[in-house]
């Protein structure tokens, strides 16, 4: 992960599909409106996840990251 | 375009304070130039807001995973602007 080793395998099942559980589905709608509104590009988001501290970052899953990176943006532009 | 197809490149060894596309395990690596995938606009640029953000060529690059990690006979390969890459002589 992020060219870290250590993290050991990924787990992989062949019915996973794209999202574990419903809000990681709305968490990946609610970045494509926000982008697609404009209020911010995809640097801007990749961004604000490594801004996330590092400690909840390694501690955060995948789509945990990209709410914490949602509600950053948000917060820097006042918009929540 | 500065590079062509299966020239030796090195990732360049930068940290700014800013974003950068170019991961931290490919920083100082010598890669191969896989193409040139087009321009593109610098993540740099538009992670700051930067308008217009300057444009550069993008590159296919690709790393053995070896001399990434020591380990491992596949490969990594990495799309890199080219302000990031520095010629192997």
């Amino acid at each position: 992960m992020g060219g870290q080793s250590g993290f050991g395998p990924v787990p992989v099942t062949e019915d996973s599909g794209a999202f574990h559980a419903d809000w990681e589905a709305r968490v990946f709608a609610l970045n494509a409106v926000l982008r697609k509104r404009g209020l911010y590009n995809v640097d801007e988001f990749r961004d604000a996840i490594e801004r996330i501290p590092p400690g909840a970052y390694l501690a955060a899953s995948y789509f945990e990251r990209w709410l914490m990176g949602i509600e950053i943006l948000l917060a820097d532009k006042g918009i929540a | 375009m500065r590079f062509t197809p299966g020239a030796k490149v090195r990732a360049r060894v930068l940290d700014p304070d800013h974003h950068i596309r170019l991961p931290r395990y490919v920083r100082g690596q010598v890669g191969e130039v896989i193409e040139a995938e087009g321009e593109g606009p610098l993540p740099d640029d538009r992670a700051r807001g930067l308008i217009p953000p300057r444009v550069e060529t993008v590159y296919a690059v690709r790393f053995r995973a070896a001399e990434l990690w020591g380990t491992g006979t596949h490969s990594v390969t990495v799309d890199l602007w080219e302000s990031y890459l520095e010629e192997v002589p």
